[in-house]
């Protein structure tokens, strides 16, 4: 006993002094801050137009959909898991809004909207928890169901909305700042106080940190990484509910891709992939650097196919960060 | 076995040590191995068997000794090294590729090759021949194996014949290191395993026999080499040396006689009804029909060879995974315990053997880790006061002496083993469990830390606990358990009490001699 315990207790010894998950260790948000801030100087001197209040708000407009499924993206990424099924579901639940408008009172379809969100979040956690699916096959499944659902239901066509209310969704203003932004701030401080201060938060860490001694500690698990996708349906079909309402319109084809563009985001905020680290602060400055990015490529004319390269460059990066951070944690 | 008078061993290794981090696992040891012969290496986990074959394996350098082949000084500094020389080394965790066949299994290697470019070039194989080649090592060892079948389709004693046949392979085997080959098998698969022994010998092959089973060592083995503590205990020759005093050896007679009576006297305190009992366990291919109670203020130590199902019932009692079959009451409650959470809900608590997969999620801090899953005293209405945290936390580190230094946010991956295991304990102490289910609990944890967790042990004692201590450290029981129950093969064999349990007679109970 005493020899191989002597000699895992060297090992023991090298193992890397780490930091407790926190968030977003406060270095690594600065550097964010940093990347942003010249961001937004290179910006300002390269285009006239960018440092005007009308163009900030757009900034934020824009990225209102993707920032608000990056929230619900980074409960599942903190948990272990991933979901790539949002962009379809953004699809789909405009699809579903912009057809049942005309039958039925708008807040109705959005009601049945949003519980489509729900039930694909649900189908997606039950096929990782139950059927025990790897998240990014299985919301994989569901990218692809969700999307050929959004073009059944539409006959492949755009179906306006013409509920004028509705559009205060995506158009409305609240004391000058737009609708959207003001639900997205809402959200954030919601879920910053979530992650840091519940018992819920703190239960995505701990399945994401380590799900074995997780469960072992009597957590219930599958139920906390069930809770993390249902959100994250339920805020996907709250993000098609803003962009339809600000198109005006379904369509099947609509957010084709933003999955990339949230996992992105979240990456880049200091999430890790792994699971069991991450923070709400750091989802936001990334999902701000990107939205700044995309804004300033359009405002420099450049075309929207070089915005798409620009985009899974980001998401590279954002990734190769993570591995640097879990490097340099390692060697710390 | 051999003779030998004059001609040198086929193998000598002559005062072999080895140290790890200051940490010395061998104290200069000696083995000698003839042609023909099976040499039973003997001792307790942690004797040094493993490392003495890794040395010889070539997995690790000697930092002093010499080893000799037919008189012949060698440097062995390498696996290769050692596979050159004829030393094959049988690992008990099989190395097979199940998806392969036998064939491609055994001459893995070393296929044979179709002539002209397609065999030079691309690396074509001669199937046929493949097959021949295979099927001829397989009959030499009287196996009756299709070349051509899946390994992962074989039973697992089959598997070890295609192990065996793997090391046949190649250049000629010399010396066989088989390490607990039987721990998997069938006691028919035993047999067959016996019979190609046989033959192995007979073609002049030497064998090194790890086992702790001490009735097929009887049977198999020439010569016994028992290891203590990183020395030579004793190298006697089978049939001079009885069962009784092969146990001595290994346990070393002086420890056994120091720890006694220490305690005992209050051996009988818990004299209440029992807090958890356990009636008629059983998960098919593990463990059957075990019974037994727990009272509060009453350790019971569970003891078994590895593999024996004492590990299993532990874990099947906290739902990882769950019996097939059986009783289980705590406190007289009747309770279903399908999962973790079945058995925190039930009162009970878990520490698993390896904290850092198991036991505690690294990257959190000591708060976190201590606190984890039992929210309700520090997160009331579902939110985290954190000074209720920090204060419980200190309350705990203060109280089973947990270092910390930068407290209770320290990430807990920073910790030593000890003061780890010391979390995993004072969470369940938070969370006011009653019945503590340990498994390996002082495991990698040095002499000062062990120290103290056998001190949390006797407070879980005094405050009324039922503890169970699954342990494969004859000392640790010893030391702690007021009664024993020894598995075999999945069942109980033998309940000892303090009274009676030395390491002599547990580990006689756990290798099957009732009477010594």
């Amino acid at each position: 006993m005493t020899t191989e315990s002597g000699a895992e207790d060297v090992t023991a010894a090298t193992v890397p002094a780490r930091k407790g998950r926190g968030g977003a260790n406060w270095k690594e948000s600065l550097g964010l801050v940093a990347i942003f801030v010249l961001l937004v100087i290179t910006l300002s001197v390269l285009s006239p137009y960018f440092l005007t209040v009308n163009n900030l708000l757009n900034i934020l407009v824009a990225v209102s959909v993707i920032g608000i499924i990056a929230v619900a993206m980074t409960m599942v990424i903190v948990s272990g898991g991933i979901d790539l099924s949002v962009g379809s579901i953004v699809a789909l639940t405009g699809v579903v809004v912009a057809q049942l408008s005309h039958r039925m009172p708008t807040p109705a379809a959005a009601g049945v909207a949003l519980g489509i969100g729900l039930f694909a979040g649900l189908l997606n956690g039950l096929a990782v928890t139950r059927v025990g699916i790897n998240p990014l096959i299985a919301t994989l499944g569901m990218l692809s169901i969700a999307r050929g659902l959004s073009f059944v239901f539409s006959g492949g066509l755009t179906q306006t909305i013409s509920d004028e209310g509705f559009k205060f969704l995506g158009r409305g203003y609240v004391l000058g700042v737009p609708f959207q932004v003001v639900v997205l701030v809402l959200l954030y401080l919601l879920a910053a106080w979530v992650l840091r201060s519940t018992v819920v938060g703190r239960a995505f860490y701990a399945v994401g940190g380590n799900a074995r001694a997780a469960r072992l500690a009597g957590l219930p698990v599958a139920r906390i990484q069930m809770l993390g996708y249902l959100l994250s349906g339920l805020s996907a079909a709250l993000g098609g509910l803003f962009l339809a309402s600000q198109l005006g319109a379904g369509a099947p084809q609509a957010a084709t891709g933003i999955e990339l563009s949230v996992i992105a985001a979240v990456i880049l905020g200091g999430t890790s992939l792994s699971g069991g680290k991450g923070a709400i602060g750091g989802t936001l400055l990334g999902v701000l650097i990107l939205g700044t990015l995309n804004n300033g490529l359009t405002l420099l004319n450049v075309s929207s196919y070089y915005q798409e390269v620009a985009r899974g460059v980001v998401l590279l990066f954002a990734v190769a960060l993570d591995r640097l951070r879990l490097r340099l944690s390692a060697t710390e | 076995m051999a003779t030998g008078e004059n001609a040198p061993p086929l193998l000598a290794m002559r005062g072999i040590r080895k140290s790890f981090g200051g940490v010395t696992v061998l104290h200069g040891v000696d083995l000698t191995l003839e042609r023909g012969e099976v040499l039973a290496l003997l001792g307790e986990n942690g004797a040094g068997k493993s490392t003495l074959m890794k040395v010889l394996g070539g997995d690790y350098a000697r930092d002093a000794g010499e080893i000799r082949f037919d008189g012949q000084s060698v440097e062995i500094r390498s696996p290769r090294d050692a596979e050159r020389l004829g030393v094959r080394v049988i690992h008990q965790e099989l190395s097979y590729a199940p998806e392969l066949s036998v064939a491609e299994n055994v001459l893995m290697g070393h296929l044979p090759r179709r002539g002209g470019p397609l065999g030079s070039v691309l690396g074509a194989i001669e199937w046929a021949e493949a097959y021949r080649k295979a099927g001829e090592i397989l009959a030499s060892l009287k196996a009756d194996i299709d070349p051509r079948e899946p390994v992962g389709l074989l039973s697992v004693g089959r598997q070890q014949v295609v192990e065996i046949a793997k090391a046949l392979a190649g250049e000629p085997a010399r010396v066989l290191v088989l390490d607990e080959p039987t721990a998997a098998l069938t006691a028919r698969e035993v047999r067959r395993l016996f019979e190609t022994i046989a033959t192995l010998r007979a073609r002049g092959v030497a064998m090194v026999y790890i086992s702790h089973r001490l009735d097929e060592v009887e049977e198999v083995a020439q010569r016994v080499t028992v290891l203590r503590d990183g020395r030579v205990a004793g190298d006697r020759p089978m049939a001079d040396v009885s069962r009784a005093e092969i146990v001595r050896l290994m346990v070393g007679r002086d420890v056994a006689a120091h720890e006694r009576g220490e305690r005992g006297a209050d051996a009988e305190s818990g004299s209440d009804a029992p807090l958890l009992e356990v009636r008629g366990l059983t998960r098919r291919g593990a463990f059957e029909e075990v019974s037994f109670a727990v009272r509060p203020g009453e350790i019971v130590g569970l003891y078994g060879l590895l593999g024996a199902g004492q590990i299993d019932v532990l874990r099947a009692l906290f739902g990882v995974p769950p019996a097939d079959a059986g009783t289980v009451a705590v406190d007289g409650r009747p309770v279903a315990l399908r999962s973790p959470e079945d058995a925190v809900r039930a009162g009970l608590g878990f520490v698993p053997e390896d904290r850092k997969t198991e036991g505690l999620i690294l990257g959190m801090s000591v708060a976190e880790n201590l606190t984890l899953g039992n929210w309700a005293g520090v997160a009331p209405g579902g939110v985290f006061r954190p000074e209720r945290e920090r204060e419980r936390t200190e309350h705990w580190t203060a109280r089973l002496g947990i270092r910390a230094p930068s407290g209770p946010g320290q990430a807990v991956g920073t910790l030593s083993g000890g003061n780890q295991q010391k979390v995993v304990l004072a969470r369940w102490l938070e969370a006011g469990t009653r019945v503590l289910l340990l498994s390996e609990p002082t495991r990698g944890v040095d002499v000062g830390a062990r120290a103290d967790i056998y001190a949390v042990l006797e407070e879980l004692r005094g405050r009324g606990f039922a503890v169970l201590l699954a342990s494969s450290d004859l000392e640790e029981i010893e030391a702690t358990a007021d009664r024993t129950l020894v598995f075999a093969r999945g069942r109980v064999v033998a309940e000892i009490g303090r009274a009676d349990a030395t390491q002599e007679t547990l580990l006689a109970a756990a290798a099957g001699e009732e009477n010594l």
